[in-house]
């Protein structure tokens, strides 16, 4: 790879990082924060951050091609699963959609720029402005780019220096988008710094802590509560723990052409970063009473999941994780064989790369994931989410298809149940730019108001 | 699980065990007289076409398949259970009735554990397999040596196979009961009593010639034993040619260390130097174990490599790819299947969850795999 020796991540492999280096780090990014980021305009931010994701939506991008060339092996996405997910997620980064996250936060978009005031406020004798932290620190979990890319987009546009940390083997995405922002501003680009290091390593740590005004992390309910347990009381900390999420489908849909349609956006959940993500589904369920019924779903699914192998393929797996899903395989296998009416299973041949397992239990199942997943029956919404008790509270997404005059009914029964999000199924992977992470707000949490009463 | 009989005998079941009884009995006759490594294809074909015709559970399973007696020309071929079907599923043709003990894996008390059942033939093969292949790698003339077995006994652990193969090596050896200096605590927990481990160190008749001590326990319990010596700054220096042999596998009972640091500091505290100190590897879904064999140049590779497991003559190894389910080339990684013919009244073939590197027709092991959970933000390690 040809990328300039700017950040952290990109010293040799045997270069060792000290918590001298942590802390010079942090200190130079808040004085280039200081220099070059604290007064741009929103407007400027804007404009190079969506100039930089229309770049990376272009094939002939060296970002773009570099990720997609040394992408698998560095990440084990397949090309095309990578090339899917980073351009659903830059197609996000547009200005509409940015105004209308800042206008969704702060109820304008120049909030960071002056003091405004919206008509309410104005009505109040009212304005406000809001300032963000001078340096959050980011720590990045999991293989999926999109949480570290995220959070480099929401402090950039929130006008913090940013220090990213991710988990070890993951920065390579994370990595080439600084790259791309400090080629297109080099002034930008000097208030973000990427490193990498094998979670829990102390001394690296605590110098990263001490300097943080504000830390977001993703990662076990465990990890973040030693990550929280490491902060001074004035440092923020925003924790995003474990998530898991499942598809509905209402038994009214499943007919004909639309039932095709429906498999084909629940593959594609399955398939999009295979299935790493926590807005990924474990389970689908399936409402009893359709033309179709549940198991013939998984089969239509085991189908579909076959022919995205051949255009979308998994990719090799370590063998540990291979391991995991063979040994899930086994176990199906077994109950199959022994009460086929209660337990299917359909299974790439010579591979891991797509399973799927029909079983009448409705119980919810924690998959293996890399596109292993649990189709099972239920009689209605209710019943799904009485089967999913044992992870309420920790559900992210639910992937609906459902009768357009039954969506509403069906997203406040959700929403009264805990879930956060409610989509289409099939745009699982694909939250909006303006999506309220865990419900709770993009940027709100991010920055301090300063209310100006006249 | 009472032995004995009750109620009568169905007409067919009583076939069955004449079936597989035979099958059993020559197979502990070959082995004790000296197993033919030509007879291995041709039993395993047979014991194949009996659990078949026998065990409904896998039955099922090879016909799933589509792999019946008729058409498997190869023991490779044989289908093979997942160890943790033992977990879920009654994998044996013994009826109920005829159950007289049942061997269950260790692992957390939230998991059901797998459930390996026995009668008096089944554990006759089971202790016939153990005695040869232990006697064979235990380095020692049985009758020379005295025994420490660092797990309770039999009495506080009946579901133990390992602590069941300990009970058979001790009354091999003639040793008193008292040997077992483990206890099991009422929370179900092994311990070892320190006090009477000591004891049984420090029993070194003062004679020209002192007999060397065979030392057997998991691999937790030397790391309890171990921390013990270290917080009370005590060694020992066990006789000349004393062993120890451990099992591998932590399970949480104790922090895990790496193999070669459990190792080095068995020879600092113990006194018995690497080179004889001897992994087993066994599992309660198995009647065979398999022992490290260092290669015969030992001397010449680092003190850090790992030796190759070998089972018996009459349990085979494979190596697989999670991937494919195909053999790996060797010094390749995979999963460990087995195909054990002193599994007679269960299943033969099992494949397990663990790790290793296909060394020859044996294997180095890479793990006791804790499956690893996908990575990603749904469910991550940092």
């Amino acid at each position: 790879m040809n990328l300039p020796n700017y950040f952290l991540a990109d010293l040799p492999p045997e270069a060792t990082l000290s918590p001298a280096m942590i802390a010079e780090a942090c200190q130079t990014l808040k004085r280039n924060r200081e220099h070059y980021l604290q007064n741009r305009k929103t407007e400027s931010l804007i404009r190079v951050l969506s100039d930089v994701a229309d770049g990376w939506l272009e094939a002939e991008n060296p970002f773009r091609k570099l990720a997609l060339e040394c992408g698998t092996a560095q990440t084990g996405f397949s090309r095309e699963t990578l090339a899917r997910g980073l351009d659903n997620f830059f197609k996000q980064l547009t200005r509409e959609n940015f105004h209308a996250l800042l206008v969704q936060e702060f109820g304008d978009a120049k909030r960071f720029d002056s003091l405004v005031a919206t008509a309410a406020e104005q009505k109040q004798n009212r304005a406000a402005i809001v300032s963000a932290p001078e340096l959050q620190i980011h720590i990045c979990a999991g293989s999926i780019p999109n949480p570290a890319l995220t959070s480099i987009v929401f402090g950039l546009l929130t006008r913090s220096a940013q220090f990213v940390k991710c988990a070890s083997g993951a920065s390579f995405l994370p990595r080439l988008f600084a790259h791309s922002v400090y080629e297109a501003d080099g002034k930008l680009g000097a208030c973000l710094e990427i490193a990498e290091w094998r979670g829990g390593n102390a001394a690296l740590e605590s110098a990263l802590f001490a300097e943080a005004d504000c830390v977001t992390a993703t990662g076990s309910d465990e990890t973040l509560d030693k990550i929280r347990q490491q902060l001074a009381l004035k440092t923020k900390f925003l924790g995003y723990g474990h998530r898991v999420s499942f598809g509905f489908v209402a038994g009214e849909v499943l007919y004909g052409s639309r039932a095709k349609k429906i498999v084909a956006a629940a593959a594609g959940d399955v398939v999009a970063w295979n299935q790493l993500g926590c807005l990924s589904p474990h389970v689908i369920y399936i409402q009893l009473g359709g033309e179709i019924l549940p198991e013939h779903f998984a089969q239509l699914l085991a189908e579909e999941l076959e022919k995205r192998e051949q255009t979308e393929p998994r990719g090799e797996l370590p063998p540990e994780h291979a391991a995991a899903i063979a040994s899930r395989r086994g176990i199906y296998e077994v109950r199959a064989a022994h009460s086929p009416e209660s337990t299917r299973h359909w299974c790439s041949k010579d591979s891991t790369a797509w399973t799927v397992v029909y079983e009448a239990d409705p119980r919810f199942q924690l998959s293996c994931l890399n596109r292993f997943i649990y189709v099972k029956g239920v009689a209605d919404l209710k019943t799904a989410l009485e089967s999913a008790d044992s992870v309420r509270g920790k559900i992210s997404t639910v992937g609906i298809a459902a009768p357009e005059e039954k969506i509403n009914e069906i997203a406040s029964q959700l929403a009264r149940w805990g879930a956060t999000r409610v989509c289409p199924l099939g745009q699982m992977q694909n939250p909006p730019l303006t999506w309220r992470h865990d419900g709770r707000p993009v940027l709100g949490d991010l920055v301090t108001w300063t209310d100006l009463e006249m | 699980m009472p032995s004995g009989c009750r109620g009568k005998p169905a007409a067919n079941k009583h076939r069955m065990n004449t079936e597989l009884s035979s099958f059993a009995s020559r197979l502990r006759g070959s082995i004790e007289s000296g197993f033919s490594n030509e007879s291995f294809e041709a039993m395993a074909l047979e014991l194949f076409a009996l659990q078949f015709k026998h065990n409904a559970v896998f039955r099922k399973i090879c016909e799933a398949r589509g792999l019946t007696p008729k058409i498997i020309e190869h023991w490779t071929r044989i289908p093979f259970m997942p160890a943790s079907a033992f977990k879920e599923f009654e994998l044996t043709s013994l009826p109920p009735n005829e159950r007289t003990a049942v061997f269950h894996s260790s692992g957390t008390t939230e998991q059901k554990p797998s459930r390996h059942f026995h009668n008096a033939e089944s554990l006759a093969v089971y202790e016939a397999s153990l005695l040869k292949w232990f006697e064979q790698n235990c380095g020692l003339p049985i009758a020379d040596c005295g025994l420490v077995i660092l797990t309770p006994p039999p009495g506080q652990a009946r579901n133990s196979s390992l602590v069941h193969m300990f009970e058979i090596v001790r009354q091999k050896f003639g040793a008193p009961q008292n040997v077992f200096v483990g206890k099991t605590s009422t929370d179900g927990v092994w311990t070892l009593d320190f006090d009477a481990t000591l004891a049984m160190f420090a029993d070194n008749p003062k004679s020209a010639i002192c007999n060397p001590k065979l030392v057997l326990g998991t691999a937790f319990s030397f790391v309890h034993l171990l921390d013990f010596l270290a917080e009370n700054n005590l060694r020992f220096q066990l006789p000349e040619n004393s062993r120890v042999m451990e099992t591998g596998g932590y399970k949480n009972r104790s922090r895990s260390m790496p193999k070669s640091d459990l190792h080095a500091l068995i020879s600092e505290r113990l006194g018995v130097p690497r080179e004889n100190i001897i992994c087993e590897y066994g599992m309660s879904e198995l009647s065979s174990q398999a022992y490290e064999v260092r290669s015969q140049k030992s001397e010449v590779r680092s003190q850090n490599e790992d030796g190759a497991f070998q089972f018996p003559p009459w349990a085979r190894v494979q190596v697989v790819s999670p991937e494919t389910g195909r053999e790996v080339a060797d010094g390749e990684t995979g999963l460990i299947r087995i195909f054990d013919l002193a599994n007679v009244f269960s299943v033969a073939a099992v494949q397990t969850e663990d790790f290793g590197i296909r060394r020859g027709d044996g294997f180095e092991l890479v793990g006791r795999a804790q499956l690893a959970e996908a990575r990603g933000c749904s469910l991550m390690t940092a």
